[in-house]
């Protein structure tokens, strides 16, 4: 046997192990929910048993015919692929942003003496804070939502951009220009590929910061939307529904992560090993 | 080693910090009523910021001055929907919901123990209907977007007034939206109507046309109200506290009909609002004595429970029909909930 083929039978194995671990993780969680509601401690609104969030899930989804399938005149799909639409476009303005925001505060002094306070300030600041001023200018459609997205998506990105950008040791510059690069192609050609691994770690912050505002930028007029279905259900104390809800924006948003992490294995694979 | 003993007992620390409001939140407070009979030692009340007569009680103090051995807490909420789950945790006495909650908290799922002693009021023109100027009817709303907060009392009575007008829902873009949001949305001419209550109600009539008012509504059978609601076990336990509760509430509606000015200053002083605003939302809405809810269109007596019952019944359909309730229970379950006993005891004193 080669030392590769040992290595890779090895890390087949963890793979599984934690594969294993994993699915066993989930099997105590549901079962430890679903004797909690089979208990009856609380009453069902309080805890919805598992059996009431998966039929809730079978009937919004229109997997099973029901006299009025979906949530509020919606199924469930169509909730999920309005939220992804508009974390998708706040996301795509958000890091375009981001990144352009980021390379003028790492590279210009003048522009990090004014922008760097104000990605700092626009940072700390509550969406919730923000948004009946976003639907007072943008009003109740999809741009205010999509604007809310994307002022969470982008200071992660600029400040992760400037950052890195910064951090790009001199040496490379200066290697680049000796070899006849121009200064014109210095960022697109040096800057970003030297920087591009903390930029993506950057991007996966700002994906996930986008996720937790979705059901912000979906409590005004948020249906379509999984934001909007939760906030719909709580009115009306369908705490399975919610518990749905919650559900998918966690599922979706760890595949988006997954998605995201393979990106940047596949992107800059020499992360971690220069 | 012993960072590892620190860290430990530091994550277990920071696990018992997270667990106890989550736990505290799931049982509510223990019962603090002793279920000697005697007087509790608290009354645990949910009131909101709406210009009737339990503003006026709760501020000139009648009930803290009626019931000396008692400590009244008063917990101001901003919905019937947080009123159901606050009972249904035991951590309010009494409160006050719309008449789609209490449909909702008196039918399964929910099935809260709990039951109807007194109408604050029955919704008149402080809610209504405003379209832009060029809307002639409720026809005319076809293809119009307009806007309401969902599961609230407006919502079932601008269906009702849509179903009432041969208007099928499906051509009318009905969106969910707060008042404050409501009010920038008109403003920015984003909607062409919205069926919702003062004080946003009165900033969209300076500039639209009402259609409907839940007054007109209520004279066609789509009665809404706001009412209140007392846990089973409490009225159960301390009978002679809810007929004093109730005398209380009769004497604020009187005092509005004998002394308008102490009663819109009152009002005033809790809404922070000047006394005439306070006067003119006052007038706005249907405030009822003790006699006239013994009525037949209203709670009515122990002997013929009252048509609030059926009013109970037909949000309960409505909600059905949204889809936001599995199966509207009989009509029986809605006179049980209606706690006329209560209301005749208080009478008869």
């Amino acid at each position: 046997m080669s030392a590769s083929t040992v290595a890779t039978a090895m890390s087949t194995s963890r793979r599984w192990r934690t594969a294993t671990l994993r699915a066993g993780a989930v099997v105590v969680f549901v079962t430890v929910w679903w004797a909690v509601a089979a208990a009856e401690i609380w009453p069902p609104v309080f805890v919805p048993s598992p059996q009431s969030v998966w039929q809730q899930f079978l009937d919004t989804s229109g997997l099973r015919d029901t006299a009025r399938p979906g949530w509020a005149g919606y199924t469930l799909g169509e909730h999920l692929w309005a939220s992804l639409r508009r974390m998708a476009l706040g996301c795509a303005y958000g890091i375009s942003g981001g990144l352009l925001l980021g390379l003028l505060i790492g590279l210009l002094p003048a522009a990090d003496a004014v922008l760097g306070p104000a990605v700092t300030f626009l940072r700390t600041l509550p969406p919730l804070a923000y948004l009946s001023l976003l639907v007072i200018w943008f009003g109740i459609d999809e741009s205010p939502k999509v604007w809310l997205l994307l002022l969470a998506a982008l200071p992660p990105v600029a400040v992760a951009t400037a950052d890195a950008v910064r951090g790009v040791p001199a040496d490379y510059l200066h290697a680049a220009r000796s070899l006849g690069t121009g200064r014109a192609q210095l960022p697109w050609r040096v800057l970003l590929p030297a920087a591009a691994p903390e930029i993506l770690t950057g991007v996966r912050l700002a994906v996930g910061v986008a996720y937790t505002t979705v059901v912000a930028a979906e409590t005004i007029n948020g249906v379509p939307g999984i934001g909007g279905m939760i906030r719909d259900a709580q009115r009306y104390n369908q705490t399975d529904v919610v518990v749905l809800g919650i559900i998918l924006i966690g599922l979706s948003g760890l595949a988006f992560d997954g998605l995201l992490q393979l990106a940047q294995r596949r992107l800059t694979p020499w992360r971690g090993r220069v | 080693m012993t960072h590892l003993v620190d860290r430990r007992r530091l994550l277990l620390g920071a696990l018992g910090l997270a667990a106890a409001p989550a736990l505290a939140a799931c049982t509510g407070d223990p019962d603090p009523s002793p279920g000697t009979g005697g007087a509790p030692a608290q009354l645990r009340i949910g009131y909101q910021l709406i210009p009737n007569g339990d503003l006026i009680v709760k501020d000139l103090g009648w009930l803290e001055a009626a019931l000396p051995g008692t400590t009244v807490v008063w917990s101001k909420f901003d919905s019937g929907g947080d009123v159901n789950t606050a009972i249904l945790a035991g951590s309010l006495d009494i409160g006050l919901a719309g008449s789609s909650p209490v449909a909702r908290g008196l039918a399964a799922p929910l099935n809260i123990p709990y039951a109807v002693p007194w109408i604050f009021d029955v919704i008149g023109d402080n809610e209504s209907l405003v379209v832009k100027p060029g809307i002639a009817d409720l026809a005319g709303l076809a293809g119009k977007k307009v806007a309401t907060p969902f599961s609230s009392t407006s919502h079932y009575s601008l269906l009702a007034a849509l179903a009432g007008a041969g208007v099928p829902e499906s051509s009318v873009k009905i969106i969910d939206l707060e008042p404050p949001e409501i009010q920038a949305a008109w403003q920015r001419g984003d909607i062409d109507g919205a069926y919702v209550w003062t004080p946003v109600l009165a900033e969209l009539r300076k500039t639209g046309k009402v259609l409907i008012t839940s007054r007109e509504l209520a004279g066609k059978g789509k009665l809404t109200a706001d009412l209140a609601v007392v846990r089973t076990a409490f009225l159960q336990q301390h009978p002679q506290v809810i007929k004093t509760w109730i005398q209380q509430q009769d004497r604020a509606v009187k005092l509005v009909r004998s002394d308008k000015t102490a009663a819109a200053q009152a009002i005033s002083r809790q809404l922070n609002l000047d006394a005439d605003e306070a006067g003119a939302q006052l007038s706005e809405l249907v405030l009822l004595d003790a006699a006239e809810q013994a009525g037949a269109d209203y709670l009515g007596t122990p002997a013929a429970p009252g048509k609030l019952a059926e009013n109970l019944h037909d949000a309960a359909g409505f909600l059905v029909a949204q889809g936001k309730l599995p199966a509207a229970p009989g009509l029986d379950a809605y006179r049980k909930g209606l706690a006329v006993q209560a209301l005749a005891d208080a009478g008869a004193a």
